[in-house]
């Protein structure tokens, strides 16, 4: 990551609870976006309502110098706008934190050890509109909103200490085009928050957030955000898929810039349609994905089969919501790896992969793209809730490192005299021809076909062309597998050994790193190929450690099930299924029992 | 439309190596000699073209086709087909299948393909029941309601041995209601009819819907080819299909049904005209560069 230097080390975890559409969002992306600018690295972890209207949010910032890694164990600051918010997610503060709550709206009852800045947020951004009511008028008047949140960004910037000068800089960048008594509204209550909390500081310790010095730019995003981008270098150009939550922002990135790549987008009118639509483009010869969630993907599988049987290159994103059926859309779980790896009918050959953090979902889905085409299967990629919203600091990715691959197409030779599209080769790929091709004519099809593609039902054929398919997997499996994972923490022999997936590695690394600095030797296996498994990788792993945790956020452990379908190594399970991500500490304390 | 230019290309030409798999007498026989000719006839380049199905008896019809074919999954053509088109709007697509696959399983696409209005042509082998799983009632089968109580054939129609329980849809009166921009009835023993009402879907800018009557003779032994020959008419030459009142009162005929082509929409505008559009205007708007650009938090050279 970034290399950088401070002038004092920060690393503080700030939590906003309240209202939905409350702007509790709206000021923590402004945190963000200061914290941002000051050049620290920076860790979010969102929580919304069911509901669709009100409900209460959490929205959790941690903002490190140096790489952040997770959101935090304990809080440090929580900034509680609404009663019903305290209450809910009061819990993570600290015993000795600092609370700073809208007064306006309640009064918590007090708690030892616990500071309390009682911020009077409405009135006061009432107050800075009074003052220049005699400036403006009417229906502009009227449609002004009390500057709430620059209030509470004032309030908050002060009491970490953090200077005032990059908000305002935003406020002119926002409100210049709106007119000098709006800029002047902003700045005043900027500093009026500012104000109203110094005077209450007093000498009482607070922590502090201190401008950091970066070599290089950086970009603030999403995991959304990124398996969009990820999936535009790779050379997208068709996208097809249905609403649905949390899946339906990598749409909506998509969508917003795929016309300047010669792509398009389909608002489908369901899953199926969708899948089928994808299908049907990646077949004609265009680089084609969907994205979509547990419900959406469970409708996709007749038709991710097709694809697979068929031999068409396709990805398809799930970005895993929490529970069953309708479940809990708005929470976060790893609950769909069975589904990635089994869903389906019979059997047929696709590849599994994970995304691993927000930087990872770019070059994660460049990847699955790549395979996608080489390997002419499904790729089935993982995300998660948590990990789709996540809000991190990263360096722009270098284009100059992405390599686009493509399917492997039948040369004039192969397609004259009697073109097999399905020829069963070594690598078990076959030349494909694109619709348009002069003598490149077959069918595709789902039925169980000879190499030219006519249906067929021998047993002799039914043997030979799925073990011509599966081949593929072995291919993969042999001769790269082992790139797409990471080790991490110590070499050599080891107390403790971890291996997971997806959105867990970043919480999982900092675990790892607390228990080293107590002497306990660690190392983590992060896998980003979960089908087929790079098992000579696993086995080298898992004989250098004494004992094997595989945290997954899960009921039933199905990473560790599929490690011990796939391997012999003992393991001890740790998976917990609630809807929110692990904490640093869930992982530390398995870790130092375990070494213990 | 991808024509070929330099060959001229013979009915037999579209014709692939592999046989046919109906029995024998059964009405997609009769389809596919049209949809040779039709093809002849808008000599559409074989390499250009992409003939998409779903699964059915019918559905088996791409690899008796010499061109690009796509195979699929029950009742999901027109997603397929919608994606190819919309992916390669240089290539010829024909859609095919059954009643079944069409109206019941896949029935939810038809509207929002009408919406979209994609350049496809979508031939419908209408045989008012489930051929392939051996003789259970369609959406289009014309079984008479069990609370009639109708002496069925338990044999013939298997999963309703005492009868329907629900009504037959109307294919034509509904497409016109979702203003599928072409809309056609053709039957499967008037093969030069067909020929020409297929190729004239095929020249339609548009979606194109002709269903097309082609018995079973098999599992259905009342709407067999005798009763569409005693139960079918020419549409009157001075018909006017842009006309959709008039198009609907021929849709519900329900004695004797009209044969031609019964309402078209040649001003609907379609999702390819709107993407390439967009693709025209946005066209190398942005790099990558420019995208991360936009998400920059923190840059070197202004600190
Ligand atoms: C998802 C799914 N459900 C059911 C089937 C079984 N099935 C195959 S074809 C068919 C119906 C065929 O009827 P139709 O579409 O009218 O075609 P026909 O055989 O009459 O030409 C059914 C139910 C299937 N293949 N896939
Ligand atoms: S079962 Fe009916 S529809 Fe199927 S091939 Fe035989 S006659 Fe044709
Ligand atoms: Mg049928």
């Amino acid at each position: 990551m970034s290399a950088g230097t401070a002038t004092a080390t920060t690393d503080v975890v700030l939590r906003l609870v309240g209202e939905s559409g409350e702007g509790t969002v709206s000021l923590g992306d402004l945190l963000v976006k200061m914290f941002g600018s000051m050049g620290l690295d920076i860790y979010t972890f969102q929580t919304f309502p069911a509901e669709i209207k009100g409900g209460t949010v959490m929205y959790q910032i941690r903002a490190k110098s140096g790489t952040t890694l997770s959101f935090g164990d304990a809080v440090d600051v929580l900034v509680a706008l609404n009663d019903e918010g305290f209450d809910l997610f009061g819990k993570g503060l600290r015993e000795d934190g600092i609370l700073l709550y809208n007064s306006d709206v309640f009064t918590p009852s007090p708690s030892p050890g616990r500071t309390d800045y009682a911020l009077p947020v409405t009135t006061l951004a009432r107050a800075e509109k009074e003052a220049i009511r005699h400036l403006i008028t009417g229906e502009a008047l009227k449609r002004l909103p009390p500057p709430v949140n620059i209030i509470g960004l004032g309030a908050l910037l002060r009491l970490v200490s953090a200077p005032l000068e990059p908000a305002e800089r935003y406020i002119h960048d926002l409100f210049d085009r709106k007119g000098d008594e709006i800029v002047r509204m902003n700045i005043s209550a900027l500093h009026s928050g500012a104000n109203y909390i110094e005077e209450k500081i007093g000498n009482k310790r607070t922590p502090h957030v201190s401008p950091m010095k970066r070599d290089h730019d950086i970009i603030t995003v999403t995991g959304n955000q990124m398996i969009a981008y990820g999936a535009l270098a790779a050379g997208l150009k068709f996208y097809a898929g249905y609403p649905i939550t949390p899946a339906t922002e990598v749409m909506e990135f998509i969508a917003k810039d795929i016309p300047a790549f010669g792509g398009e987008v389909v608002q489908a009118e369901d899953e199926i349609a969708a899948i089928g639509m994808v299908v049907g483009a990646s077949y004609s010869g265009k680089k084609s994905m969907t994205a979509s969630s547990g419900p959406g993907i469970s409708l996709m599988v007749e038709t991710i089969n097709l694809a697979a049987q068929a031999e068409i290159p396709i990805v398809v994103v799930d970005v895993q919501r929490a529970g069953a059926s309708t479940g809990m859309p708005t929470k976060t779980s790893q609950a769909d790896l069975n589904l990635a790896i089994f869903g389906v009918h019979n059997e047929s050959p696709r590849i599994v992969m994970a995304v691993a953090s927000v930087e990872d979902c770019f070059w994660t889905m460049t990847q699955a793209f790549n395979l996608a085409e080489k390997y002419q299967c499904p790729v089935i990629v993982l995300s998660d809730q948590s990990l789709a919203t996540r809000k991190s600091t990263i360096p722009p990715p270098d284009m100059s490192k992405v390599h686009q691959e493509t399917r492997l197409l039948a040369s004039p030779d192969e397609r004259a005299g009697g073109f097999q599209r399905y020829k069963d080769t070594e690598t078990g790929v076959s030349p494909m021809a694109i619709p348009g091709m002069a003598m490149g004519i077959y069918t595709s099809t789902g039925i169980e076909h000879d190499e030219h593609g006519d249906p067929g039902y021998t047993p002799e054929l039914a043997s030979k062309m799925k073990d011509k398919r599966f081949r593929k997997l072995e291919t993969l499996q042999m001769t790269e597998a082992d790139r797409y994972l990471k080790i991490w923490g110590d070499e050599g022999k080891v107390d403790v050994g971890i291996i997971a997936f997806g959105s867990t590695e970043g919480v999982i690394r900092e675990a790892t790193q607390r228990a080293q600095a107590d002497g306990v030797k660690v190392a983590h296996m992060h896998l980003r190929l979960l089908n087929p498994l790079p098992i000579n990788a696993i086995k080298e792993f898992a004989a250098r450690c004494d004992n094997i945790i595989v945290p997954e956020l899960n009921y039933t452990g199905q990473l560790a099930n599929w490690l011990k379908i796939n391997t012999d190594i003992e393991m001890i399970p740790f998976h917990k299924d609630e809807g929110i991500p692990f904490i640093p500490n869930d992982i530390y304390q398995m870790i130092t029992s375990i070494s213990a | 439309m991808a024509v070929a230019t330099e060959t001229l290309h013979a009915p037999k030409d579209y014709k692939s190596e592999l046989k046919p798999v109906w029995c024998p007498g059964c009405g997609d026989y009769g389809v596919l000699s049209a949809l040779y000719k039709a093809m002849s006839m808008c000599n559409l380049d074989p390499e250009k073209t992409v003939v998409v199905s779903g699964i059915g008896c019918s559905s088996r019809l791409p690899g008796f086709v010499q061109t690009y074919g796509f195979h699929g999954v029950h009742g999901r053509a027109l997603p397929v087909a919608t994606g190819i088109k919309m992916a390669r709007p240089d290539l010829n697509v024909i859609v095919v299948g059954g009643d079944g696959d069409g109206y019941s399983i896949g029935g939810g696409h038809l509207p929002h393909c009408a919406r979209r209005n994609p350049d496809i042509t979508y031939v419908v082998m209408n045989n008012n029941i489930y051929g392939l799983t051996k003789g259970q009632v369609s959406p289009t089968s014309m079984v008479p309601l069990a609370s009639l109580n109708a002496k069925i054939d338990p044999k013939r129609w298997k999963t309703t041995p005492f009868g329907m329980t629900e009504d037959a849809l109307n294919p034509i009166a509904l497409a016109i209601a979702m203003d599928v921009s072409f809309v056609a009835r053709g039957f499967s023993y008037r093969p030069n009819q067909l020929s020409d009402i297929i190729a004239e879907g095929i020249n339609h800018k548009g979606f194109a819907l002709i269903d097309t009557f082609s018995p079973c003779p098999t599992f259905n032994q009342d709407q067999t080819d005798d009763f569409y020959k005693d139960h079918t008419y020419d549409i009157p030459e001075d018909h006017d299909p842009t006309d959709k009142i008039k198009a609907f009162a021929l849709a519900l005929a329900t004695e004797n049904y009209p044969v031609g082509v019964i309402y078209r929409n040649d001003n609907k505008h379609s999702v390819l005209d709107e993407q390439a559009y967009l693709r025209d205007r946005y066209h190398d708007n942005v790099d990558m560069d420019q995208i991360f650009a936009r998400n920059l938090s923190y840059t070197v050279d202004t600190k």
